[in-house]
C-alpha cells in the first residue's frame, strides 16, 4: 500500500472521530456524562455513519460511472436517478404522506430512484447491450424532465413544504437515525462488492468495447452489472439523505490525481475520500451556524472544488503536455 | 482444419451486406495479410474472427470448437485482437495498460509485463501516461498489452498506422520473430501494399469477398491491384528479391506534371 493511501485512510478515520466530538456541544469521548452519551450515541454516531456511507457510495458510484460512460463529467446524478428519487420524495414531503411512517421519504425516494434507473437502463439498451452514449442522453433527458416537474411542484406548494423539500434536495442528513442505516448499509455494500468484483472489467471497458472483449470480458454484461451497482448505491444514498452534489463528480478525479486510474484502487479510495468529505461537510454544516443547519451538498462543493481546481492546475492527468 | 477457421461466413450491418460467403483458415505460425481498399471488409473479417461480431450465416471455429461456445476468458487466452482505432484519452500509464494483458489469467503466462514493454521498445516509457505518447508509441503500448495476453493468434487491424517507416519495419520484424519463436499466428489487415510481400500468405478482399489468396509474390499482380484497388500500379521485381511499386506521375487539370 502506498504511503498516500495509508495517510488518506488514517486521515479519514481521524476526521470521523473528530466529527463525533464537534458540534453545538463539544463532547470528550473519554469524559462523558449521560446527556453527552445520549447525544453521541443517538444523534452524532448515526449521523457520522450515515455521512460516511452516503459519501462513500457517491464517491464509488462516480468512479464507476465515469468508467462505464467513458466520460469524465459523469456523476451518479447524470443518469437521472437522483431526479427520480427527489421527485418522488418531494412529492411525499409536499403531500405530507405518512404511508410508511418514519420511512415514508426514504421509501418514496428509493422507489423513485429504482424506477428511474430501470427506465434509463431500458432506454440505453439496444442490440443486446447498454450503450454509453444512449445511457447518458437518456439520463440527461429524464433528469431534465423530472427536475422540471419538481420545480413545478415546488412552485405550487406551501412555503414550509417547499423549504423542507429544498433542504432535502441539497442533502439533508438531519434525518439520520439508526433505523435507516442497516438498509442503506446493505444496499451500498452490495453495490460496492459488485463494483470491486467487476473492477478489472471496468478498466477494460475504459479501453473500448473491442479491446475489453479481446481481454475476455463481455462489455454488455459488464456494463449491466456495474450499472446495477451504481443504481443501488445512488438510490440508497439519495433515499437516506437527499442529493449531495460534488462528491460523485469530483472525488474520483481527486483520487485519480493521487493514485492513478486503476479502478481496483480508485473505487475503494473514492469510498474513503467521499465518506471523509461528506462527514467533514456535515460536521461544518451542523456546527457553523448552530442551531441552524447548512445543507451538506453546498459545503462539500465549497470545500472540495477549490482543492480540485488546484490539483487540475498542478497535475497532468491525461498527458496533455 | 486450422487453428482458426471461417467457413462460408456472411455478415451484414443493419441489413447492408458487409461480408459474403467468406472462407479463411489460419494455421499454426502463419503470418497472414488481409489487403484491400478502405471499406472492403478487412476490419469486419478481423472482428468476426475475434468473436466480437456474430456471423449472420456460416461458422467460425477456434481449435475446432465454435468461437461463441468458449467462455470469454478462455477465448481470450487463444485469440487476441487489436482494433485500428485506439483511444487517445485512456487515463492509464503504460505499465498499467500493459498489465491488463494478464486479465484472462489466474496464473500469468511466461512473458512478464517488463519484457512485453521492452519488446516493443518502450522500456523507458513505462511510467508515461498513454496520452503523453506519440501515435506510434501508443500503438506499441497497446501491442505490448496484446503480446502479454499470450494468445496463439493475434488479429491486428492496421497496426502500422501512425508508425514511421523505421517502426513499420521494426514491428514487422518483431512480429515475424514472434511467429518463429512462439509459433504465434498473426493475421494483419493492411491497406499499404508495400509491406504485403512480408506475409506468408495474403487474402485480397473486395466488397466483403476474398477475390484471391496465396503467396504474395505469385498473387499480387498488376491486374489484381487494378481489380482490388481500382488503380493502375506497376510492380517491379528487383534482382535482390525486393519488390517496388510505381504509378504514373499525375497531371493536374492543366496537363502539368
Amino acid at each position: 500500500m502506498k504511503k498516500q493511501t495509508l495517510w488518506m485512510i488514517i486521515g479519514s478515520v481521524c476526521l470521523a472521530v473528530l466529527s463525533l466530538c464537534v458540534g453545538p456541544k463539544w463532547i470528550n469521548p473519554l469524559q462523558m456524562d449521560e446527556v453527552s452519551r445520549q447525544i453521541l450515541l443517538s444523534i452524532r454516531l448515526p449521523r457520522v455513519i450515515l455521512s460516511l456511507l452516503m459519501g462513500g457510495a457517491l464517491g464509488a458510484s462516480g468512479a464507476v460511472l465515469q468508467g462505464i460512460l467513458r466520460n469524465p463529467l459523469a456523476d451518479p446524478y447524470i443518469l437521472g436517478i437522483s431526479s427520480g428519487a427527489a421527485l418522488l420524495a418531494a412529492l411525499g414531503l409536499l403531500l405530507g404522506s405518512t404511508a410508511f411512517g418514519f420511512f415514508t421519504i426514504p421509501v418514496f425516494a428509493f422507489v423513485g430512484a429504482v424506477l428511474t434507473g430501470i427506465a434509463v437502463g431500458a432506454m440505453g439498451y439496444r442490440r443486446g447491450g447498454l450503450w454509453p452514449e444512449r445511457l447518458l442522453l437518456a439520463g440527461v433527458g429524464v433528469g431534465f424532465l423530472f427536475s422540471s416537474l419538481l420545480m413545478l411542484m415546488m412552485s405550487l406548494s406551501s412555503d414550509e413544504g417547499m423549504r423542507r423539500a429544498i433542504l432535502w434536495i441539497f442533502g439533508d442528513l438531519a434525518m439520520a437515525d439508526w433505523s435507516l442505516i442497516p438498509y442503506g448499509f446493505v444496499l451500498i455494500l452490495i453495490g460496492l462488492i459488485l463494483s470491486l468484483w467487476r473492477a478489472k472489467g471496468l478498466n477494460a471497458l475504459m479501453l473500448g468495447d473491442d479491446i475489453a472483449h479481446s481481454l475476455g470480458f463481455n462489455p454488455g454484461r459488464e456494463r449491466w452489472i456495474l450499472f446495477l451497482a451504481v443504481g443501488l448505491m445512488t438510490a440508497a444514498s439519495v433515499s437516506m439523505g437527499g442529493v449531495v452534489g460534488f462528491i460523485g463528480l469530483l472525488v474520483p478525479h481527486i483520487i485519480r490525481f493521487v493514485v492513478g486510474s486503476d479502478n481496483r484502487v480508485l473505487i475503494p479510495l473514492s469510498v474513503v475520500a467521499g465518506g471523509a468529505l461528506l462527514c467533514t461537510a456535515d460536521t461544518i454544516g451542523r456546527t457553523a451556524v448552530a442551531p441552524m443547519e447548512l445543507p451538506s451538498g453546498i459545503i462539500t462543493a465549497v470545500l472540495g472544488a477549490p482543492y480540485f481546481l488546484y490539483l487540475l492546475k498542478q497535475k497532468d492527468i491525461l498527458g496533455e503536455s | 482444419m486450422g487453428m482458426l477457421d471461417l467457413s462460408n461466413v456472411s455478415f451484414s450491418y443493419n441489413g447492408d451486406p458487409a461480408i459474403d460467403n467468406l472462407c479463411l483458415s489460419v494455421e499454426s505460425g502463419e503470418f497472414i495479410g488481409l489487403i484491400g481498399a478502405n471499406g472492403s471488409g478487412k476490419s469486419t473479417i478481423l472482428k468476426l474472427a475475434a468473436g466480437t461480431l456474430r456471423p449472420g450465416a456460416g461458422e467460425i471455429t477456434l481449435w475446432g470448437k465454435a468461437i461463441h461456445h468458449y467462455r470469454d476468458r478462455d477465448r481470450a487466452k487463444l485469440v487476441s485482437y487489436l482494433p485500428q482505432m485506439l483511444d487517445v484519452h485512456v487515463p492509464f500509464r503504460v505499465n498499467e495498460l500493459v498489465r491488463m494483458g494478464l486479465y484472462p489469467y489466474d496464473i500469468p503466462p511466461d512473458l512478464t509485463p517488463d519484457e512485453a514493454v521492452a519488446t516493443v521498445g518502450l522500456a523507458d516509457k513505462g511510467d508515461s501516461l498513454i496520452g503523453e505518447l506519440s501515435g506510434g508509441e501508443r500503438r506499441r503500448a497497446f501491442l505490448a498489452m496484446t503480446l502479454l495476453q499470450g494468445a496463439g493468434i493475434l488479429l491486428l487491424d492496421e497496426p502500422l498506422a501512425n508508425l514511421d517507416i523505421r517502426f513499420q519495419i521494426e514491428l514487422m520484424r518483431l512480429l515475424k520473430d514472434l511467429r518463429h519463436q512462439k509459433h504465434i499466428s498473426i493475421v494483419m489487415a493492411l491497406h499499404d501494399i508495400n509491406l504485403a510481400f512480408q506475409f506468408d500468405k495474403v487474402y485480397v478482399v473486395k466488397e466483403g469477398r476474398i477475390i484471391t489468396e496465396g503467396r504474395p509474390l505469385e498473387t499480387i499482380t498488376r491486374d489484381l491491384l487494378r481489380e482490388a484497388f481500382d488503380v493502375d500500379v506497376m510492380i517491379y521485381h528487383h534482382e535482390n528479391g525486393t519488390v517496388s511499386f510505381g504509378f504514373e506521375r499525375m497531371e493536374d487539370k492543366n496537363g502539368l506534371r
